[in-house]
Order: C-alpha cells, then structure tokens, then sequence
C-alpha cells in the first residue's frame, strides 16, 4: 500500500528527533508540529485536531467570562 | 518494550491489550500521570474526557487507539511498529479525515488480534 511512502517523511524526522527520546502522549503533538516535513497523512489529522482544540478553547474562555462577568455574578446570586 | 512507562487505558480497551502492556514491563496509571493514553473508542465518555481536557487542548495528550499494541504484539520487531500511525481524533472528526485519506490503519486490517496462544 502506498500509505508507508505517505507516512516516510515525517516519521524519518520524528524518530531522528526522538532518538533517547521515545515517543509517547506527551510528546507527539508538539513534536508533530514541529515538523517540517509532515506528510499528507499527519497534515490532514493536526488540521482537523488544532480545529478542534482551537474551539474548544474560545469556548473555555466564553464560559470563563460568563462566570467572571461581575454583573452575571450578581445576577446569579440575585436569582438563588 | 514498555518498562518504567505509565499508560492510562479507557474502558473501551480490551483486557488482552491490557495485559500485554504489563506484561511487556508498562504499569497502569490514571490519565494525567500517564505516559501513553489508549483507547479503542474516540467517543467513549472515558476518552471525551481526555479530548476535552486542558492537556489535550495545549497538545500535551495524544491519544493512540490502542491496536498499537497489538501491531507491536505481532510484529516481529517489536520497536519497529510506528506509533504515529494510530493517532486517534475525537470521533467528530474522523467522517472529515476519513473521506480525505480512506480508513484509518486501525479499520485496514483484521490482523489486530493478539493471537490466542493456548494455555495448557
Ligand atoms: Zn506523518
């Protein structure tokens, strides 16, 4: 199948990169993005998953704010 | 292959892949001492808490479905299976992924199985 020559590129710089390193859950993400030559496979995957992270992040913050608003602390305290 | 690592395992994982990873020297931890994070079902709620974590989001936590370990178990070279080919997104995004590189390798193959070696 073609999908090793899709995969060689950046696997031949991440396990450059991870040598007396090993790859785990921690590491692989930002390694990833610190490649430069991800191939089409892992281009695809980071998209999608920084797409993902990025709105989970603005709705993090939005919900930090609705909290954090005084005006919405005192409504809440004023409704309970 | 696997000694002094912690690996957190989602319910959806299967005992024998469990078992394969102490046995191969790995010890059991809960997600945010873990080392390696495994699942089998991106929609589980036990890896949509992972997803959903402030660790995944600052790309400190890859999850890796955990056919991984079988691809190590039958591989005659156990080092040499890569592990960046069982990355596993949230499952809303899979359909997206999928339709612009095919299958997943986890969905390619059925030789996924530890092999049952009879106990006498
Ligand atoms: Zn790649």
């Amino acid at each position: 199948e073609g999908n090793e020559a899709l995969f060689a590129s950046c696997f031949n710089y991440t396990s450059c990169i991870a040598v007396g390193k090993s790859l785990n859950s921690r590491n692989f993400s930002k390694l990833l993005h610190s490649c430069p030559y991800q191939c089409d496979r892992h281009k695809v995957i980071v998209e999608a998953e920084d797409r993902y992270k990025s709105e989970l992040r603005k709705s993090l913050i939005c919900n930090k704010k609705i909290l954090l608003t005084p005006r919405r602390r005192r409504q809440l305290s004023s409704e309970s | 292959m696997f000694q002094g690592q912690r690996g957190w395992f989602c319910r959806s994982v299967g005992g024998e892949l469990r078992q394969f990873w102490v046995a191969e020297g790995g010890s059991i931890s809960d997600p945010r001492a873990a080392d390696f994070l495994f699942s089998c079902d991106a929609s589980h709620p036990d890896t949509l808490r992972i997803y959903q974590s402030l660790d995944y989001i600052e790309d400190n936590a890859t999850v890796f479905h955990a056919y991984y370990l079988s691809a190590v178990a039958n591989a005659e070279v156990k080092n040499s299976v890569a592990l960046g080919h069982f990355i596993l997104p949230p499952a809303c995004l899979q359909k997206e992924i999928r339709r612009k590189l095919g299958n997943f390798i986890w969905e390619q193959d059925q030789h996924f199985q530890i092999e049952k070696h009879d106990e006498v």
